[in-house]
């Protein structure tokens, strides 16, 4: 049976490798996301170890709000205090923060994910993950060392001035060239280097506070020992964690950030090949099954039981799912080396390293592949070994052509629920999404069973004007599809799933976009809004706001800063700003108390927040800070709208002492009155671009 | 697993119907394509059924020959009545005790020469006896043709395989439903000739469906079929006494 099985997967070689197509599309994509992300985290993985090596023990503030709220500072004197440990070698201090570098066309260098960094320039080598490739350390003045992708990317060299945005804008000059390791830099992210006191000066605005102390542990003392060690000499409030935990940490981070995010994209592409490859595969079998049915009746006829013929077609399945998966298998191992080289040719450093392709990713591929196209091809089989031996024998039409009555009542039932789901749900208010959603899923699925009812009818309707036209080939045309209806439906139906998709995206995007438009519209009275112009990064000096304000066409300018705060252990993302101010250019439906009231002490807090914790107006809340002090904040007001201010709304007053770095997100502005909308613009562009991008 | 080497001494009835009736549909529009038919086919002999289209001389065959279900009555295979068996222990019959050859060849067209001859034995999971393969081959004359498709080869040659297969595993008893109906007359005269070799030299069953009074001729015995009734049968027929049998019930 199995040679017959070969013989025939020959004979239909042709048909057969454009189904396995779908199946070695979707395996690929799938293996080679498993494979670029196992790759990726290992390269990274070994790349932060490796610039790491030097660096034993990480000194820093323990109280940690996530990757987005930097850690809170340090104070500059634990620097002498760490280096007397016993068994450290080398101990110094290390300011990393917000820095948008300008190319030299004045546009902002990376962002857009990656961040973009300025800090201090680790003298000790050993101490520093980035090496001096070119030109020397920074020593004051403002000079820096900035790393080698940042500046290719910038079109900027080696002794060039450019500005550096902290956010207030920095005149720097360019004295050394780093590199990440052996790197040209860390993904997209741009590091900027001062020496300490300029670092001090313009990152952390502050004489006292660096960010963490960097130690070397000497000859023969584990980092585990001088962590421990460290840490008992250190005040409350602070850590001592090992290179190896922050190495792991950094990966992770790296991970959880850009490549989940890459990786969920390709993940999604995988998911819609292997589904049109399910209904293609469906689709294929199906009609080789229909064109095989006499030859399955031979079989009968001559003594092959049911279970035989089944397994003969479930063969041919299986190994059509198993040659596709490893074909898709090497294609998707491809597909990661090609788009870590895409990745790297477009200027975005990803560290260098061989594959990784585990155990885990092989077998994935390969039981997904040959599981889809099985589950695929295992009805058309049962279909095949239903038919009766004596249709062999009698030149009956094997194929029944008239629809049963179980399709058409169950696939009008579904479409006519589907589509009133839809209708009702679409019509009604918004709760009810995923009403919508069902809806929809309920008519595509009805619209699959009634496929083959409509076949007939809808080609012979559709087909009329061809026949009409195109005369004989026309009319063959039309007969064709007329003819056997399962098999048109069955190929409208992979056609329609691919169309579905696609919409699916399309939908979804609009959708997005529509949703956050409405947000802005909804809640906004400010006429103008000032943003970085950045998805997802950079920032504005708070100082704009102020600057803004001044102007005689502006009535109020507001800035709202974001940040992240600790209640209850729980990491919680807080919007900053003037809170009488804001009410002024944004309805926020203030539910309870008062925002003009807000000062020292204070919060203001969603409705959907308070109820979930439970909180009145005039509760005190104790809420820890980055820098690890924790305040107690009363509740002041609650207010509805929290699309775009988010659940918690912090007083710049009480947010200011404990911020490590000041940086607004957006400027709302309110046009003073008599103020054209496109002069108030022309206005504000011009201090913005003044503050932001050219030094004062 | 042959029980006749030789032309059996005694009749013993290889098939055997007893009350055959099969009425295809239900109600006013029901057909009785069998009515209590009641035959013996001998082990050994070559037996003809004849009769004009509608007669249910098909149906007796399919039902018979294990393909088709009967509406009431018994039908024998040896000492098996296949009413009592299922679809599964039906299937295996007809594997290790029938032989079939059709009117459209109905060889597997990706399968060689060779292939569509033991098809049987390997859905079994058995090796083909090589004496008897070699024996059976030379008989229907297809030595040289065995690694040859189906589409490479003459009708008359694919009618030959189509011999081989159902011979090759010495069945109880061989079927063939309008052999020649698609040959022509030389080819169609050495099939009916390997057929009656088959009986002859190998003591085989034969029955055979036709409508070809020469065809039926080269049968031990002929039996006419009318409305789903044996309404006649002839011994040791020839071509004019099967004819003028025809053209009186006809009349």
């Amino acid at each position: 049976m199995l040679s017959l099985t070969l013989k025939e997967m020959r004979a239909h070689a042709r048909r057969l490798t454009g189904t396995s197509l779908a199946v070695v599309l979707g395996v690929a994509f799938l293996t080679g996301t498993l494979v670029l992300g196992a790759t990726l985290r290992a390269n990274f993985d070994d790349l932060f170890t490796e610039v790491n090596a030097g660096t034993d023990v990480v000194v820093r503030n323990a109280t940690d709000l996530g990757m987005d709220s930097p850690r809170g500072p340090i104070d500059l004197s634990l620097v002498d205090q760490v280096a007397e440990v016993d068994g450290v070698e080398a101990a110094e201090p290390v300011v990393t923060g917000y820095g948008q570098l300008l190319g030299a066309d004045g546009d902002a260098i990376g962002g857009n994910g990656p961040p973009q960094l300025a800090g201090s320039w680790v003298t000790d080598p050993e101490l520093n993950p980035y090496r001096l490739a070119d030109g020397r350390a920074p020593e004051g003045n403002d000079e820096v060392v900035v790393n080698r992708g940042t500046l290719d990317a910038g079109d900027l060299a080696l002794g060039d001035t450019t500005t550096l945005l902290t956010p207030e804008p920095v005149e720097v000059t360019i004295v050394g060239v780093s590199t990440f390791g052996d790197e040209d830099g860390l993904g997209g992210v741009t590091f900027t280097a001062f020496a300490l006191d300029d670092a001090m000066a313009h990152v952390a605005k502050s004489d006292e506070g660096v960010s963490s102390i960097a130690v070397q542990a000497a000859e023969g003392v584990s980092q585990d020992e001088l962590a421990a060690r460290v840490g008992d000499a250190l005040p409350a409030g602070l850590e001592a964690t090992t290179g190896t935990e922050v190495s792991t940490e950094m990966t992770d981070e790296i991970a959880s950030t850009f490549l989940d995010m890459m990786l969920m994209f390709l993940t999604m592409f995988a998911g819609i090949a292997l589904l049109v490859a399910t209904f293609s595969i469906y689709n294929t079998f199906s009609i080789i099954v229909a064109q095989r049915a006499r030859q399955a009746a031979l079989l009968r006829a001559l003594g092959a039981v049911r279970g035989q013929v089944l397994r003969s077609v479930v063969a041919e399945a299986l190994l059509v799912g198993v040659l596709a998966s490893v074909a898709g298998l090497v294609g998707g191992i491809g597909i990661a080396g090609l788009l870590k080289g895409l990745f790297d040719a477009v200027g975005f450093a990803l560290p260098a390293g061989g594959m990784v392709i585990s155990v885990g990713t092989v077998v994935t591929g390969l039981v997904v592949g040959v599981l889809v196209t099985l589950v695929a091809g295992v009805f058309p089989a049962i279909k095949a070994s239903r038919v009766a031996p004596l249709a062999a024998i009698r030149e009956v039409a094997v194929e029944r052509t008239a629809p049963s009555v179980a399709r058409i009542v169950a696939g009008t039932a579904l479409a006519v629920i589907g589509i009133a789901t839809t209708l009702v749900a679409a019509l009604g208010d918004e709760d009810m999404l995923a009403a919508v959603g069902v809806g929809a899923v309920l008519t595509v699925v009805g619209a699959v069973v009634l496929g083959p009812v409509v076949a007939r009818p809808a080609a012979s309707l559709l087909g009329s004007p061809v026949a009409r036209l195109r005369g004989m080939t026309g009319g063959l045309a039309r007969q064709n599809a007329m003819r056997n209806p399962r098999r048109t439906a069955g190929t409208a139906s992979a056609l329609m799933v691919g169309i579905a998709v696609v919409t699916l995206f399309t939908v979804f995007a609009a959708s997005l976009q529509a949703s956050l438009d409405e947000t802005i519209d909804r809640s906004f009275g400010g006429d103008l809004v000032v943003n970085t112009g950045a998805f997802g990064g950079g920032g504005i000096s708070p100082q704009l706001a102020t600057e803004l304000a001044d102007l005689p066409e502006v009535d109020v300018a507001v800035g709202v800063g974001q940040g992240a705060i600790q209640i209850e252990g729980d990491t919680k993302q807080v919007s900053v700003a003037d809170p009488a101010e804001l009410s002024q250019v944004l309805e926020l439906g203030v539910s309870e108390g008062s925002l003009d009231d807000l000062g020292a002490g204070t919060m203001a807090v969603a409705d959907a927040s308070a109820e979930s914790n439970g909180w009145q107006v005039g509760e005190a809340v104790p809420v820890t800070f980055a820098d690890g002090s924790t305040e107690d904040l009363t509740v002041g007001a609650t207010y509805e709208t929290d699309d775009l201010v988010g659940g918690y709304l912090l007083p710049r007053t009480v947010w200011a002492p404990h911020a490590v770095q000041d940086i607004d997100s957006l400027a709302i502005v309110d046009v003073a009155e008599g103020t054209s909308t496109a002069d108030a613009k022309a206005a504000v562009t011009a201090v913005a671009a003044e503050t932001s991008s050219r030094p004062p | 697993m042959s029980t006749v080497t030789h032309p059996a001494p005694t009749r013993v009835a290889a098939a055997r119907a007893l009350g055959a009736t099969k009425v295809y549909g239900s109600g006013p529009t029901a057909v009785v394509a069998l009515d209590e038919v009641s035959v013996d086919f001998e082990a050994g002999r070559f037996t003809a059924i004849m009769g004009p289209s509608g007669s249910g001389k098909s149906t007796l065959m399919h039902v018979v020959a294990g393909l088709d279900s009967l509406t009431e009555g018994r039908v024998l295979l040896g000492d098996v009545d296949l009413g009592t068996l299922s679809d599964k222990e039906l299937t295996l019959l007809r594997r290790d005790r029938v032989g079939f050859v059709f009117q459209s060849f109905n060889l597997v067209p990706t399968l060689s020469a060779r292939e569509n001859i033991v098809l049987p034995d390997r859905l079994a999971g058995r090796r083909p006896e090589p004496g008897w393969l070699d024996e059976v081959v030379g008989t229907v004359g297809l030595a040289d043709r065995l690694s040859h498709r189906p589409s490479e080869l003459s009708g008359g040659q694919q009618q030959r395989v189509a011999v081989a297969r159902a011979l090759a595993g010495r069945p109880d008893i061989v079927f063939a439903d309008e052999p020649t109906g698609n040959l022509d007359s030389r080819s169609g005269a050495e099939i009916l000739g390997f057929l009656r070799r088959a009986v002859d030299d190998m003591g085989q069953t034969v029955v055979m469906v036709t409508h070809d009074p020469i065809a039926a001729a080269n049968a031990d015995s002929v039996l006419f079929l009318a409305d789903g009734r044996i309404v006649d049968h002839v011994e040791a027929p020839t071509a004019a006494s099967v004819l003028d049998r025809i053209s009186s019930l006809g009349g």
